[in-house]
């Protein structure tokens, strides 16, 4: 072999080949007349760079064509677009910005919690803050404390949209792609394939509706969460502590995934033997860094002004049951009123079991029995336990294999089972089963028939339960374009039913879904379109207005249950594998 | 046998000759390859490199085996030719339709695959930023919906009058019959500026739909390309539908190109066999916009050499055919405009309004906007060189915005000298077209002479540089010389169209989708285009390589640095001159470069 030019663009590593062409991935179908062709749409757009394109061409043109898609999402309206006086979550960004970058940080959790109270965790605060900061640059009037409630403007619009994509590029993009770049060479799956499925997860429809359309940030949390599980694919579990941290301290709904994490963290040192000192550092660097996370908002607290100013106010509920008496001017009181009312304000104890009409088990279970003719605490205490029951079986398997390839079933598996069951639940939190889902797409046999058949039914009816809330806020058009775009893509229903015919040669039938999941995804299907179809032209029975809406949710809600079980079983067979192929090296070495 | 069947092709895609007589010049193509371009034998490879999973061919590798690769691909072409004589009983595709199916079977992304894709981001676009030509296009619709058809051309409640031919306000009329469905007050002519939801999503739906036509277009073109250059024109065309010069116009400014350059690109597909269609599609074209009025010449030369005179015997015409496409001709526009024969001196008010001034007020990039800019830059020069200085135009020279431009220093410039030049500068692609009717010499005359009337012309709009552009693109991969006078043309025509859009949600919109389209399309382009018969011109290149860097300077100062440095109120000229004066050096770089490659060729 010739060494290598330096002309012409090389990765700088080659990749491990495929055993045999399509070997692990089912891209290219061959019809037994000798010619080949693309399995489904999203393969033939990258068909030009199957036989080795620089990823440095392929990469941008990705990143350039899911942006564009992004931004031109972001066109159209926002949650609370022209509804005074409360507005929506894009004015609740914007007040944070407002009041982040104007008050000192004692005030930040103190201030006004009925109009868009601040009640993320600490790093979107900081987040906001900088938005602001850079913000008030451009325009001063955008975040002028108090002034500027209900402010909307094309200009200021055009900014918060572009805080979202630059903040989405800054974390969860290369989150995604460096850790699609770990997994696939674990599983010894082809770049080009890794290049399709990159597209498939950066296109997923929910997350792009969701935080251009209906203006979130969820993506920084994903992004950070991704980044954590790229660092533990690359060994690196003190990043990876800190990035969960991270991602926790963006947004609480990152608790859907720590119990999956301690999990595979506390594994990792009890097997295969016991390890005391990793204990220990991943204790202590969680420790320092949620240290790190609160330091600038204790350190606003040490001021004088801040200590008068907390003295005064009424004791955060938290601090009340504390069984300590502190003097309420004393450091410690201040710093231990600010930690407490910080977390009494993130997690809002007092609120029912669900709010709106949602996709999972309680909203169903209400719908046919009233469940608030029990008790809050009642409740309260059934959803827990629902929750634990949940997901004490894959938390257990991960704890016990703790194996980063059974990371995202894992993942998928216990994210589903907090949707499903624990309270205070938004549609929007579906984003948090559906990324490891969908991660799983650039594993090996990731976009096999079987595994692209559950996974894009799962986005497709994700996102088809959040219509409610998109046509609530004019983004019915982009719901459907990007709905159907993805489905296009990947050659699923509504736009193709070749995933439901199965013309593949006998090996790679295991890929293939099998006819029960192909009925069940038929019916799921059918019905979704039957819904879109009473609701656009036929109104709901008198005194039932809301009855599509909890026909939306019902259906969701079974959909959810399947998935939260397709994903268990795939926990539970791959980590039999694991066991078995464990168990052959085994016996092959005692023979040796 | 498949991959025999391939590696045929694709040395046979080196050379336009069909396959029975290019043993040689397969070998000679491959050989003159050395020079670095790889193509045709990393196409070779690639097939064996899908198959056996061998992710990257060693370029220094495939030169030293170039020879081996080279007798390879003569004995796989011997083989193909051997089975096309005896009609082998192998599975392989033996005829050549068959084996353009197979060639067909290759090309993905499909056509009709990139047009799903780009009408989804389309339909994104709806809330986009509309110029005032969305209103034209309302209020036409209005017109012609709720007058009679004698009242068309003089009504002017809306200052946005009718000023297309009659085909179009038909087109009009009938769409008004839809939206008469969908929501009746966007027919109101007093209804100044209405633009409901329902107004914006079924105008831009529109938009799309008619592209329809465009996609037909192309998809003819491709099909009516020898086989040989299949994928070239495959490429092309994708270049074409997803153009962002069409995006920029039609889906966010708001016109109906993609549907009109959708007529013209069938008839220039006609042009290939069937000239009496291809001729009377170009008249009906006129009468839908009168803007390609401009490429008339080359049809009339073309017609009448090729189609109205014997090929062999200039002096012996056919009478036939004169007549057919006479009746042809002469019933189009009899059909268009005899409705209004007794207001044609209205008409011609209306379609041809020369009260307007030499530049647009962005300064399109032609001759014209360099002319001014050497003007501009003379100013402060004059007192030195002894030259006068006409007061009267220094403050309308500077503002650049305004409709007429008059300059301070160098001479006014009168509507007739620029249609002389227009005129000589079409007459001498012409005079080749003249000696040598071929199609490929046909749309070149097209594109050059889109060139003399982008360049010369009066009152040219940047939209216009389409009608260089979009005859180019056919013709751009025929070989390396003509896509890089190509080149220098897509960045400038295309960056040329950005201060049509100046709000800032578009801004991410345009620079994106242009770069993304200029790197994807650069790219393929270069890795497609064969090598020419004839060695480059080695200046030419370094031209445009050193054009192409200078873009990225000059963008960003235009649309960045300069509102950083001077704010958004002093010298607003100094970047609409900056952007189209580069622009300008492009477009007459690539035209005196395609000058050379047109003659010489």
């Amino acid at each position: 072999m010739a060494p290598p030019t330096s002309s012409s663009h090389r990765p700088r590593k080659k990749r491990k080949a495929p055993t045999a062409p399509g070997s692990n991935n089912s891209l290219i179908v061959d019809f037994g007349d000798g010619k080949q062709s693309p399995a489904f749409p999203l393969v033939s757009f990258l068909w030009a760079a199957r036989a080795g394109v620089s990823q440095w061409l392929i990469l941008p043109l990705t990143l350039m064509a899911v942006g564009l898609f992004r931004w031109a999402v972001s066109l159209w309206g926002y949650s609370g677009f022209n509804v005074p006086p409360m507005h929506g979550d894009f004015e609740a960004q914007r007040h944070w910005m407002e009041i982040t970058t104007h008050l000192p940080v004692a005030k930040w959790y103190l201030y006004d919690l009925q109009y868009w109270g601040l009640d993320y965790p600490p790093l979107t605060a900081y987040h906001s803050w900088l938005c602001g900061k850079i913000g008030s640059a451009f325009d001063p009037a955008w975040f002028a404390l108090d002034e500027s409630r209900g402010i909307e403007g094309p200009d200021l619009k055009v900014y918060m949209r572009a805080t979202v994509l630059i903040s989405e590029y800054l974390v969860y993009v290369p989150a995604v792609v460096n850790f699609l770049r770990r997994y696939t060479r674990m599983h010894g799956v082809h770049a080009w394939s890794a290049s399709i499925a990159l597209v498939a997860i950066l296109l997923q429809p929910a997350t792009i509706l969701i935080d251009h359309g209906h203006f979130q940030y969820n993506t920084v949390m994903l992004g950070l969460m991704v980044a954590s599980l790229d660092a533990i694919l690359a060994g690196r579990m003190l990043w990876a502590c800190i990035f969960f941290v991270g991602a926790l301290g963006f947004k609480q709904m990152a608790l859907y995934y720590a119990p999956v994490m301690f999990a595979y963290l506390l594994g990792v040192c009890v097997f295969p033997r016991i390890r005391i000192l990793r204990l220990l550092n991943i204790a202590l660097i969680t420790l320092a860094a949620f240290a790190l996370l609160f330091a600038p908002l204790l350190y606003g607290a040490t001021t004088t002004e801040a200590r008068e100013l907390f003295a005064t106010s009424a004791e955060p509920p938290l601090l009340q049951s504390l069984p300590i008496f502190l003097d309420k001017n004393s450091m410690a009181y201040a710093l231990l009123f600010q930690m407490t009312q910080t977390i009494h304000r993130v997690f809002p104890f007092a609120r029912g079991l669900f709010e709106d009409k949602v996709a999972n088990a309680w909203c169903a279970i209400h719908t046919f029995y009233k469940l608030n003719r029990f008790e809050a605490s009642l409740l309260q205490r059934a959803s827990l336990g629902a929750t634990l029951a949940s997901i004490i079986v894959p938390c257990a398997i991960i704890f016990r294999h703790p194996r980063a390839s059974l990371l995202l079933p894992a993942l998928s598996c216990v994210s589903w089972g907090f949707f499903l069951f624990s309270f205070q639940v938004h549609e929007k939190s579906v984003l948090l089963p559906l990324l490891p889902m969908t991660l799983t797409l650039a594993g090996d046999g990731g976009l096999s028939k079987q595994n692209r058949a559950w996974i894009g039914w799962a986005n497709i009816l994700g996102s088809w339960t959040m219509y409610p809330l998109l046509k609530r806020e004019e983004l019915r058009l982009p719901y459907f374009v990007m709905t159907l775009l993805w489905a296009y893509l990947m050659g699923l229903p509504p736009t193709s039913f070749e995933i439901f015919r199965s013309r593949a040669s006998p090996e790679e039938t295991p890929l293939e879904p099998h006819l029960f999941s192909k009925l069940l995804h038929l019916a799921f299907y059918l019905a979704m379109i039957g819904w879109h179809i009473l609701e656009a032209f036929v109104l709901p029975p008198a005194g039932k207005p809301d009855l599509w809406v909890v026909l939306n949710a019902l259906i969701g809600a079974a959909g959810f249950g399947l998935a939260y079980l397709w994903c268990m079983w795939n926990l539970v067979v791959q980590c039999r594998e694991i066991d078995l192929r464990a168990a052959e090296e085994g016996s092959r070495k005692k023979k040796q | 046998m498949a991959r025999f069947i391939g590696l045929a092709q694709a040395s046979d895609n080196t050379s336009s000759d069909p396959p029975n007589n290019n043993g040689n010049h397969a070998k000679s193509d491959l050989l003159s390859n050395s020079s670095g371009r790889r193509r045709d034998v990393n196409e070779v490879l690639q097939l064996d490199t899908v198959e056996n999973g061998m992710a990257h061919a060693d370029v220094r590798e495939v030169h030293a085996e170039k020879l081996a690769v080279d007798t390879l691909a003569l004995s796989a072409l011997a083989l193909f030719r051997a089975q096309l004589l005896n009609g082998s009983p192998h599975s392989a595709p033996t005829s050549p339709t068959e084996l353009g199916a197979t060639a067909m079977a290759e090309l993905y992304p499909s056509l009709a695959q990139c047009a799903i894709v780009a009408a989804a981001f389309k339909v994104l676009l709806f809330p986009a930023y509309k110029s005032t030509d969305f209103e034209v296009h309302r209020n036409w619709l209005a017109i012609t919906h709720s007058l009679p058809v004698k009242e068309w051309y003089y009504e002017k409640t809306s200052e946005w009058t009718l000023d297309y031919p009659p085909f179009f306000a038909a087109f009009e009329w009938l769409m008004s019959q839809a939206a008469a469905l969908v929501d009746p007050a966007m027919l109101v002519v007093k209804n100044l500026g209405y633009d409901s939801w329902v107004t914006v999503y079924f105008q831009r739906t529109t938009v799309i739909l008619t592209e329809l036509v465009l996609v037909y277009a192309l998809s003819r073109f491709i099909k009516s390309a020898p086989l040989a250059n299949k994928q070239a024109a495959h490429v092309a065309s994708l270049s074409i539908l997803l153009s962002p010069g069409l995006l920029i116009i039609d889906h966010i400014h708001f016109q109906y190109n993609g549907f009109m350059y959708g007529i013209l690109i069938l008839s220039l597909v006609l042009a290939r066999k069937q000239l009496l269609a291809s001729g009377f599609l170009f008249a009906a074209l006129l009468c839908f916009k009168h803007i390609y009025l401009y490429l008339s010449l080359a049809y009339f030369v073309y017609l009448l050499r090729a189609y109205c005179l014997d090929p062999k015997n200039v002096l012996r015409p056919r009478f036939l055919n004169i007549i057919k496409l006479g009746i042809c001709v002469v019933g189009v526009f009899a059909i268009a405009f005899g409705p209004f024969a007794d207001q044609i001196l209205q008409l011609k008010d209306r379609l041809f309004p020369f009260s307007r001034g030499l530049c647009h007020a962005y300064w399109a990039p032609n001759f014209w906007a360099m002319y001014s800019f050497a003007d501009r830059a003379l100013i402060p020069l004059a007192p030195r060189l002894g030259l006068s200085v006409n007061r009267e135009a220094l403050s309308s020279v500077t503002r650049g915005l305004v409709g007429d431009t008059s300059f301070a220093i160098l001479p006014e410039v009168t509507k007739e000298q620029t249609f002389l030049l227009t005129f000589v500068f079409q007459l001498v692609p012409l005079v080749k077209l003249w000696l040598q009717p071929d199609w490929n010499t046909f749309i070149g005359a097209i594109t050059l002479c889109g060139y003399a009337s982008f360049l010369f012309g009066w009152h040219v709009h940047e939209k216009a540089v389409l009608l260089i552009i979009i005859p180019f693109s056919l013709i751009a991969l025929k070989d390396r010389r003509h896509f890089s006078a190509f080149r220098p043309l897509a960045v400038a025509g295309h960056v040329s169209l950005f201060p049509l859009l100046f709000t800032p949600a578009e801004f991410p919109l345009k620079t994106v989708y242009t770069i993304f389209w200029l790197i994807l399309f650069l790219f393929i382009f270069d890795r497609i285009a064969p090598v020419p018969e004839r060695p480059r011109v080695f200046l030419f290149d370094r031209f445009s390589s050193i054009y192409l860097t200078l873009s990225i300077p000059v963008v960003l100062y235009s649309s960045l640095l300069h509102h950083l440095i001077f704010g958004s109120q002093r010298l607003q000229f100094l970047p609409l001159m900056f952007m189209s004066s580069y622009s300008a050096l492009g477009v007459v770089g690539s035209w005196v470069g395609f000058m050379v490659v047109y003659f010489t060729t």
